[in-house]
């Protein structure tokens, strides 16, 4: 493709309307570095749609402004305060103590006084911890006793997790984070021969109470349920509906119990195949 | 203050850039209209256009030591701004409305035409109509609602390859009807 023909294929309207790709964008931007004739094709459409913006403009509520200027001004006293950190100054000076001499004995006495003192407190102090020591151990015996159990619990759920994960007949398809929250990600193992479908959640936020995920099959353009995954399996994987065919999988939230079709706006994560 | 004043973009950005009080004036009287043209037809509402705009010019008053000269005119980095900021506040609030959450109606396709909201009379959507139907809605779920080509093409069951052609067909068209 030569420059006239890249200039006229939609990319400098897709770029300055913000539509292209982040590939796009930067190869764009290496265009318009090696090509005047991009740059001014950039520059052309840029005026025209400013034009078009100033000529279809609706002028915002007269309160507003004002509303807006104290906000900067809050935001440029922060600004500021943090770029004038002083130091705070301390002219205090402590006056000196009066001095008064004592004769021997009444130091004797005073030490005598502190020893036996501080002799009291420690022992208070040891038998205190010895206490508390003793305590923590019964707690720490059933807690461990607990532990085990729990952990015995958590191991049988690897154990089933990593089976299906080493399984050769498994087909892997890693969903990524749509726009509105691009740092989830979900894993979809399907089973080539039983068609079974299981569930690896990589990283989605807690459903909000109420709600829960759930996963779609997405079979000749149409959203298929594909079963709800238990937040309390979420950290193994989870077992899904069977599903023998589909062109893409997707995770919504939806309301506990799941419903008959996704709610768009409420889409985490998708692939298509 | 003088707001007649006009400067060339360089001297703008450049007292913008010193945070100079005057240039944000400027800057409010010269484009706050323009852009609350853009916010206003995708947050459809004149209460949320305003918590937008506001905070458009917040962060145009924070961001605009990133704005760099050589990727384009000061203009389109704010629309830019105003588009991504009403996006997410379109976002934001439905999520936040159950609503929305309820289940759409049985047999309904991916195709979101049916839930694309009106307000055809402002701005760019003023000359969406000009389009084709199927253009429109292409145009409509990249722009005013913030998709990715790869979501688009998922929703409405066409290859990617086909999303991006007809988007930037559309947009060429889009240009045409802008004089």
């Amino acid at each position: 493709m030569n420059v006239k023909e890249y200039i006229a294929s939609g990319i400098v309207e897709s770029y300055v309307l913000g539509l292209a790709s982040k590939e796009e964008m930067a190869e764009f931007e290496r265009m318009c570095a090696a090509h005047s004739e991009v740059r001014v094709a950039r520059d052309a459409f840029e005026k025209q749609l400013e034009a078009h913006a100033l000529n279809n403009s609706i002028k915002p509520p007269a309160h507003l402004q004002s509303q807006i200027f104290s906000e900067i001004d809050i935001e440029l006293d922060k600004l500021r305060s943090t770029q004038n950190n002083g130091t705070v100054t301390d002219d205090y000076t402590p006056e000196p103590a009066p001095v008064v001499t004592l004769r021997w004995w009444k130091y004797s006495a005073v030490a005598a006084i502190i020893f036996l003192l501080a002799s009291v407190g420690l022992n208070i102090y040891l038998a205190g911890q010895y206490n508390k020591v003793k305590r923590d151990y019964t707690v720490a015996t059933t807690n461990f006793a607990d532990t085990k159990q729990a952990m015995q619990t958590r191991l049988t759920d690897y154990e089933n997790s990593l089976q299906v994960l080493k399984d050769t007949n498994m087909a892997v398809i890693k969903m990524k984070g749509v726009s509105n929250s691009p740092e989830s990600m979900a894993t979809v193992y399907w089973d080539t021969r039983t068609k079974d479908v299981y569930l690896f959640v990589n990283n989605l936020p807690e459903p909000a109470s109420g709600k829960q995920y759930q996963l779609w099959a997405i079979v000749d353009g149409k959203p298929v349920d594909a079963g709800m995954l238990n937040w309390n399996d979420a950290d193994g994987v989870a077992v899904m509906k069977n599903i023998p065919a589909a062109q893409g999988f997707a995770i919504t939230m939806e309301k506990m119990g799941g419903s008959p079709t996704p709610d768009m706006d409420a889409m985490y994560v998708m692939k298509m195949l | 203050m003088d707001t007649n004043q006009s400067y060339t973009e360089a001297d703008l950005v450049q007292l913008l850039k010193e945070r100079d009080n005057r240039a944000f004036n400027y800057l409010y009287e010269h484009y706050s209209a323009a852009l609350y043209g853009i916010i206003l037809p995708i947050v459809n509402e004149q209460e949320v256009a305003n918590d937008v705009l506001q905070e458009v010019f917040l962060n145009i008053w924070r961001k605009i030591d990133s704005y760099d000269p050589t990727k384009g005119r000061l203009f389109t980095w704010m629309l830019n701004i105003a588009r991504n900021a009403s996006i997410d506040m379109v976002r934001s609030k439905s999520f936040q409305n159950t609503r929305k959450n309820q289940p759409l109606q049985e047999n309904v396709n991916w195709n979101t035409t049916a839930q694309l909201r009106n307000m055809d009379n402002i701005g760019l959507r003023k000359v969406l109509e000009k389009l084709k139907d199927e253009q429109r809605t292409l145009v409509e779920l990249a722009y005013f609602r913030g998709y990715t080509h790869e979501e688009i093409a998922a929703m409405e069951g066409i290859p990617l390859g086909t999303v991006k052609t007809r988007i930037r067909t559309a947009l060429i068209q889009l240009r045409n009807y802008l004089e």
